[in-house]
């Protein structure tokens, strides 16, 4: 088996890939001197596939209970044999796993016995192992999960608005489903999802730590040389037309918090983006929302002495292949006087144009933050796949960076952050 | 040794430099220790929110984001910790490595700004920016209210202030809003400026840099006047027996209840029982494989999270965990007879293994994070116990469950505290 290897010498950092048989993805990162070595294996398959069909099966048509990505996530730990959690235990392994909107992630880090941590994740992770009872014990542990997240009012603004923005895409409901939603899962709908999202060739591995690729390799391939795989057949998610209009302008709760937080989010109105097209918008709307927003600019400062925010103040943009928005947060006494500065500073920004001298600026910082961030290999395995499944090289982050122009962001300016396309998400204390 | 070079620069300040090439940045950090005391809190809070407003350089906050995105995004953190009853100023600039920047000096520029915020704010008639005072005086007051919003973490601060409502480790890190009020730009100033001269600094430095050169460096740029005789903060009392346990709860409209106990373990950083304490807790609650994940977690279903967690500087032992209300007491119950359980020596020896290679795991990889190693060498330098990462990697291997039984019977549980929904029976004094 050859490797790929791509090197980033502005990043110093070499990544080496290569596809097994069963159509998996191997990915291996050498870090020297690092004592962690930290695996992750992932699935494309995340809370908003919730509708799907398989093309070799008679294009029968499937919609699962809301959560159930999220439930197999938890389920997967439960083997035949005890709990994965007990196995890794036994080598220092430090085992978890989340899920996204997009993906489940299995991981864990070590610093002794990788090979035998790694088998445990590459065998646990394919050793389904649902029974009605384990999947009614899990309904109680995954409702005090809900009910936690149901007091954390910074979840609860976000996902309000989510349901406000989008009418019909599925990122509109919550990653976990709700106390409701997973009272409908059954063993037999975790092993169809199984079945479906767990092929080889729908997930990808990604080892970083002082390790060679070989060596990596070698270990897959002993872990899957007694494992048969199916034909890789094509999995059709069906995501529902979603119209750029907005469900609802507005949402506000109650919650006891100390003050009230708000969400501003603007809807963007691509249907479908990958690889470099959606890499480009990302930067190019995260660099213009530095520009208009960030902390050394006008906006920020002045509502900052007026107490209007204070340093939580963020904006961001989240770019997937199916939609795509701007994300303003924050915590304020005056949730209408934010809304409406916010809408005004847009309108003037679009009047008075983009400077030269901040964009570079707002480059560089972007830059340096980026190599910050290599520090991690938490965040270099999570991010390096997260990217590869919307078709993204990781590294070509830096040179696209690079290659973004003024113009490139004011051309983003006219098109997104429209009014008539966003919505608004207010947390407020209990009144009376 | 984790930090093999360290000097005293003239000015009466700590120098400590780990030199390594495992990052791609630098992370220059500054401590400044005072004690932890309820008249002072807020006003040691407020300090590096002030700070970090301007310099006499960078007048407004606005000049110092512009120069901290023109060096490359260089992060700068002012914030106040809590270190068992120490209270620790930190202020902390993380550079990029110059070799990935070519032609830049970023770890001096780093420095120089680093040292401006400290030792040059901006003044303005002899004293602080009233009007940063009065702004930051108010964000204060906003974030200390804000705990409220994450109840995790409100539950365990209100266990602790119940707890330790007679000592000075019941004192939140942002003070009390109460206390803000007084607090004047002079006033402000002349505890800032005594503090400066008189309580103990240290400098930390990580990265891929020269310790001979960058010693000078920092005796270069830190130039400004202290004093030749330091203030001491005394350490915190880690032995308490509690007459009897207290039960309190608090009624808040929430979909989940968060039990939390504090129990006294009688044990300092500084003692050597600390490593058998690291694993009387692992075994209790530090991980999965923990006797709490497994029975009120995996075999009771009655939690998403259970954890037990140390304050290490204060002898404390937490345990955690979100529950529906009307489970209350079966959690309860559950709890206890897993400290029973160890008390009694039940301790089985996958369960000692596996705290042991777990624990030895956390030590092993604390190198491998640049905000782990300060951290560590922060937690060294509050608990005056100046040991390296290999005496505690070494110090486990030993550690025999005979041990840690005798850690488990100087522990004593101290105080219940539920923060709960209204409805239901009463669980406890209400506070």
């Amino acid at each position: 088996m050859q490797f790929k290897v791509k090197e980033n010498k502005g990043l110093g950092e070499k990544v080496y890939h290569t596809v097994l048989n069963s159509g998996l993805s191997l990915f291996v990162l050498p870090k020297q001197s690092f004592s962690k070595k930290y695996a992750i294996f992932s699935t494309r398959f995340g809370s908003i596939d919730n509708s799907f069909s398989l093309e070799g099966n008679g294009e029968k048509h499937l919609k699962v209970p809301d959560g159930v990505a999220h439930f197999l996530e938890h389920k997967l730990f439960d083997q035949e044999d005890g709990n994965a959690f007990d196995h890794f235990a036994a080598y220092g392994g430090s085992p978890n796993a989340y899920t996204s909107f997009t993906q489940t992630t299995y991981l864990f880090s070590c610093t002794d016995f990788f090979p035998e941590n790694f088998n445990l994740l590459l065998d646990f992770v394919q050793s389904p192992y649902f029974t009605e009872e384990s999947v009614a014990k899990e309904q109680g542990i995954i409702q005090q999960e809900i009910r936690m997240y149901q007091d954390n009012p910074d979840w609860r603004v976000f996902f309000n608005l989510l349901e406000s923005l989008y009418s019909e895409h599925p990122v509109r409901n919550d990653i976990a489903g709700s106390v409701e939603s997973i009272s409908f899962i059954t063993k037999d709908i975790l092993y169809t999802c199984y079945n479906t999202f767990y092929h080889p060739s729908n997930m990808a591995i990604f080892v970083t730590g002082d390790l060679s690729p070989q060596e990596v390799l070698a270990l897959v391939e002993r872990n899957m040389a007694g494992k048969s795989f199916s034909q890789p057949e094509n999995i059709q998610r069906d995501y529902p037309m979603e119209q750029p209009e907005v469900q609802r302008k507005e949402v506000s709760q109650e919650l006891s918090v100390s003050q009230p937080i708000i969400n501003i989010g603007f809807k963007d109105t691509y249907n479908y983006l990958d690889g470099k097209e959606l890499l480009f918008r990302d930067l190019a709307c995260e660099l213009m929302l530095e520009l208009i927003f960030g902390k050394s600019e006008s906006f920020y400062n002045r509502l900052y002495d007026e107490e209007i925010i204070d340093d939580l103040f963020s904006a961001d943009y989240i770019a997937e292949c199916t939609y795509g928005y701007t994300l303003i947060s924050a915590r304020t006494n005056d949730p209408d006087r934010l809304h409406h500065e916010v809408l005004m500073e847009i309108e003037q920004v679009r009047k008075r144009g983009l400077n030269e001298e901040d964009f570079n600026r707002h480059k560089r910082k972007l830059r340096g933050e980026l190599l910050r961030s290599f520090n991690s290999l938490e965040f270099i395995a999570n991010n390096y796949l997260a990217y590869k499944f919307r078709g993204i090289e990781f590294f070509d982050i830096v040179d696209l960076l690079q290659d973004i122009t003024l113009e490139d962001l004011e051309k983003m300016l006219a098109e997104h952050l429209q009014e008539k396309y966003h919505a608004i998400s207010v947390i407020k204390p209990y009144s009376g | 040794m984790l930090f093999p070079e360290s000097k005293t620069v003239p000015i009466n300040i700590n120098t400590h430099i780990l030199p390594t090439t495992k990052f791609k940045t630098i992370i220059i950090t500054v401590f400044i220790q005072q004690i932890l005391d309820k008249e002072l809190a807020a006003r040691t809070a407020l300090i590096p929110a002030v700070l970090e407003r301007g310099t006499s350089g960078c007048p407004t906050y606005r000049d110092l984001r512009k120069r901290l995105e023109e060096l490359y995004g260089a992060e700068l953190t002012a914030d106040v910790s809590k270190k068992g009853e120490k209270h620790v100023l930190t202020f902390s600039l993380e550079v990029i490595n110059d070799k990935f920047v070519p032609g830049e000096k970023l770890l001096r520029r780093g420095l120089e700004l680093l040292k401006d915020v400290l030792a040059d704010p901006l003044l303005e008639n002899g004293t602080f920016k009233s009007s940063y005072v009065e702004q930051e005086k108010r964000q204060l007051e906003k974030e200390i209210n804000s705990l409220i919003n994450d109840k995790i973490s409100y539950a365990l601060e209100r266990c602790i202030q119940n707890m330790c409502y007679s000592e000075r480790f019941g004192v939140f890190k942002y003070g009390a809003v109460s206390d803000l009020e007084k607090i004047t730009p002079e006033t402000l100033y002349q505890y800032y400026v005594n503090l400066l001269a008189e309580n103990p600094i240290d400098i930390v430095i990580v990265g891929e840099v020269e310790p001979e050169k960058t010693y000078s460096l920092v005796e270069d740029i830190f130039s400004f006047s202290r004093s030749s005789r330091l203030k001491e903060i005394p350490p915190a009392e880690a032995k308490n027996v509690p007459a009897e346990i207290r039960y309190f709860q608090e009624k808040l409209p929430v979909n989940q209840g968060k039990l939390n106990l504090g129990y006294r373990t009688n044990f300092a950083y500084s003692d050597d029982e600390y490593l058998a304490l690291l694993f009387y807790n692992g075994i209790l609650g530090g991980f999965p494989h923990s006797k709490l994940f497994q029975n009120v977690r995996e075999k009771a279903s009655l939690a998403y999270y259970v954890f037990s967690r140390l304050e290490k500087h204060k002898g404390i032992q937490l345990i955690g965990s979100g529950i529906d209300v009307e489970n209350y007491e079966l959690a309860l119950e559950i709890i206890e007879k897993q400290v029973e359980l160890v008390r009694h020596g039940e301790i089985s020896q996958e369960e000692m293994e596996n705290t042991r290679i777990g624990l030895i795991n956390q030590y092993k990889t604390i190198g491998d994070s640049p905000y782990n190693l300060v951290n560590f060498f922060l937690d060294g330098l509050v608990g005056e116990s100046a040991k390296g990462l290999e005496y505690y990697i070494e110090g486990l291997q030993s550690v025999k469950k005979d041990d840690v039984v005798e850690i488990a019977q100087k522990v004593y549980l101290d105080t219940v505290y539920f923060l709960r929904s209204p409805d239901g029976e009463e669980r406890g004094e209400t506070v």
